[in-house]
């Protein structure tokens, strides 16, 4: 079990002595570019088992979902919007605990000391944490784009007319509306820094204002997302992008800069 | 090079570390020896930039560790082993410290191999021992080929061959021209470690310096087939002895003041004949760590002095 450390002595890379064919590459390093950074939370974001099962959970919600305005037809309005709708509806109830997960795993893991003394500018990494669940969003989207179109084919394979009324604007708002999702859960997560703790606080509150949308239409309209997010997937922005706003700055940057700062000043360990 | 100046830190107006200064040289070892609980790991800590001090400062490589662009690549670190996800692999884990660190992956299986656990490496870390994890730790903290070194408590979890091993890992290291910082509550790790020593109470330094110096004799025994004119002789001296052990006389050396070549001179200026004239037996490292940190308030101000 013990190996000999003699051939390969770890040698302080700034002596004059050799480092005996054990050096790390490239010396004289630079800051970690972001473009790294966001690698790295990429890897980690998908590289354990209970990651790819929470994502496997996602994907599995989205292809559910779809099967059925396929094979319950009636229920659901036979167009190409609708389909699309279909496809966000579990995705939006999953990504933003991946997303949760993406900012406050490595809290409660612990090892957040680890990813703090390699880069410690912390801002940084809550950024590439940041740029990583977007990513992660964005994926989403494009998968829920291809359930949707296997949807609609099957659907018209079985001899069905649909209504193929799917512009730019409602792939864009559905992209958004994915990636307003995942901000909120991005947000959340960095403010209250503990898995259980920023899933629970997620969906208390949103069940919470969503609650009290159905008795304040003022809340429905500028606070719960349920209302004013759904919005931007229905492309409905008429009128609406004041209350749009509002709700983003309630869930989004709020939450988001709070938790910035607490990232930065919070002490670790 | 590793420096620290009267760091100090509270946690809810409890203090936990106080005004302490470390200073840690290129080919040395610094064993940082406190019970539990003293504030080692908080000064560790900050000089981490993992947690913010009330006042002080430190340094690594002469800037604060948080202007370091890459710190990977300058000083490796084990803060706590048990802080992974335990549901990677070990090569994973090492693999995203080499990324982060932008240095080759190769690396990875060189340090798996290095650390011994290459055996494990496709595991997952929540099936590791602490002994493994510290090894993984270890690995971690020399990826970036640092040429600093600070690691709290790595001998925790590790098996006696374990601590062999890592005790040739980091003299070699340090025999290297690095800088090794690490902490311990065990007497006999850091004694068998480090040769410099910086001991810890109560979040305040209460001995440091060299490891022989520290272990060095406080008191000389001189004995005289005439007791009475060697007590007679050192009163005129101005030293003071009590007596015993035995008919032999114990002098403290006084900071260094006062040497056997002193008492030597004392005697021959009062023709006193010598019969015996030697440091007093040592009590070790165990006795001066226990007597330091016993009772720190009042040690600390004698050791200080």
């Amino acid at each position: 079990m013990t190996t000999s450390v003699s051939p390969r002595t770890p040698a302080p890379r700034t002596s004059a002595l050799q480092t005996n064919g054990f050096d790390a590459g490239p010396s004289a390093p630079g800051p970690i570019p972001f473009s790294r950074l966001v690698r790295v939370e990429w890897s980690k974001a998908t590289d354990t088992r209970s990651a790819r099962w929470l994502l496997a959970l996602v994907g599995l919600g989205t292809v559910g979902m779809m099967l059925v305005p396929v094979l319950a037809p009636s229920t659901f309005d036979q167009t190409y919007t609708s389909y699309l709708a279909v496809a966000s509806i579990a995705q939006v109830t999953l990504l933003p605990v991946v997303a949760i997960l993406m900012l406050t795993g490595e809290w409660s893991q612990r090892s957040i000391i680890t990813t703090f003394t390699q880069e410690p500018r912390r801002i940084r990494v809550l950024n590439a944490k940041l740029a990583a669940a977007l990513m992660l969003g964005s994926g989403a989207a494009l998968f829920g784009g291809l359930v949707t179109a296997a949807g609609l084919a099957l659907a018209e394979a079985s001899g069905r007319a649909l209504e193929a009324n799917l512009s730019v604007g409602h792939i864009t708002g559905y992209l958004l509306y994915l990636l307003l999702n995942v901000l909120g859960g991005v947000a959340v997560g960095a403010l209250v820094q503990n898995s259980a703790g920023a899933i629970a606080a997620y969906f208390a509150l949103n069940g919470a204002f969503a609650l009290l949308g159905t008795v304040s239409t003022l809340i429905a309209d500028w606070i719960d997302t349920a209302t004013t997010w759904n919005w931007v997937l229905d492309n409905d922005w008429s009128g609406h992008v004041p209350q749009i706003l509002v709700s983003i700055v309630l869930w989004v940057a709020i939450p988001l800069a709070a938790g910035a700062v607490r990232t930065v000043r919070r002490d670790v360990g | 090079m590793i420096t620290t100046t009267a760091l100090t830190k509270s946690y809810k107006h409890t203090p936990v570390v106080r005004d302490v200064s470390l200073h840690c040289e290129p080919g040395t070892i610094t064993g940082f020896l406190g019970a539990n609980g003293a504030g080692k790991s908080t000064t560790l800590k900050m000089i981490a930039g993992l947690a913010r001090p009330d006042r002080g400062t430190s340094t690594v490589d002469g800037r604060p560790f948080v202007e370091l662009p890459n710190p990977t690549r300058v000083v490796g670190m084990l803060l706590d082993a048990s802080a992974m996800h335990p549901g990677r692999s070990g090569r994973a884990t090492l693999t995203i410290a080499a990324r982060m660190a932008g240095v080759r992956t190769g690396r990875v299986e060189h340090l798996l191999d290095l650390v011994g656990i290459a055996d494990a490496a496709d595991k997952r870390v929540g099936t590791y021992s602490l002994g493994m994890r510290q090894r993984l730790g270890i690995a971690q903290a020399l990826i970036g080929d640092p040429w600093a070194l600070i690691l709290d408590e790595p001998a925790n979890g590790l098996d006696p061959d374990g601590i062999a091993w890592m005790r040739t890992l980091l003299r070699d290291f340090a025999d290297h021209g690095g800088t090794v910082l690490l902490s311990s509550h065990l007497l006999h790790e850091v004694q068998a470690t480090a040769d410099h020593l910086v001991i810890i109470s109560g979040g305040a330094v209460v001995a440091a310096g060299r490891l022989d110096d520290l272990l060095a004799s406080s008191t000389i025994l001189v004995r005289s087939p005439d007791p009475g004119a060697l007590a007679a002789a050192l009163q005129a001296a101005q030293i003071d002895y009590v007596a015993g052990p035995g008919d032999a006389l114990t002098v403290d050396i006084c900071g260094g003041r006062v040497t056997t070549e002193v008492l030597a001179g004392v005697a021959r200026d009062h023709q006193v004949l010598l019969s015996e004239l030697r440091q007093s037996e040592t009590n070790g490292l165990e006795q001066l760590f226990f007597s330091l940190t016993a009772a720190p308030a009042a040690t600390a101000q004698e050791v200080n002095a």
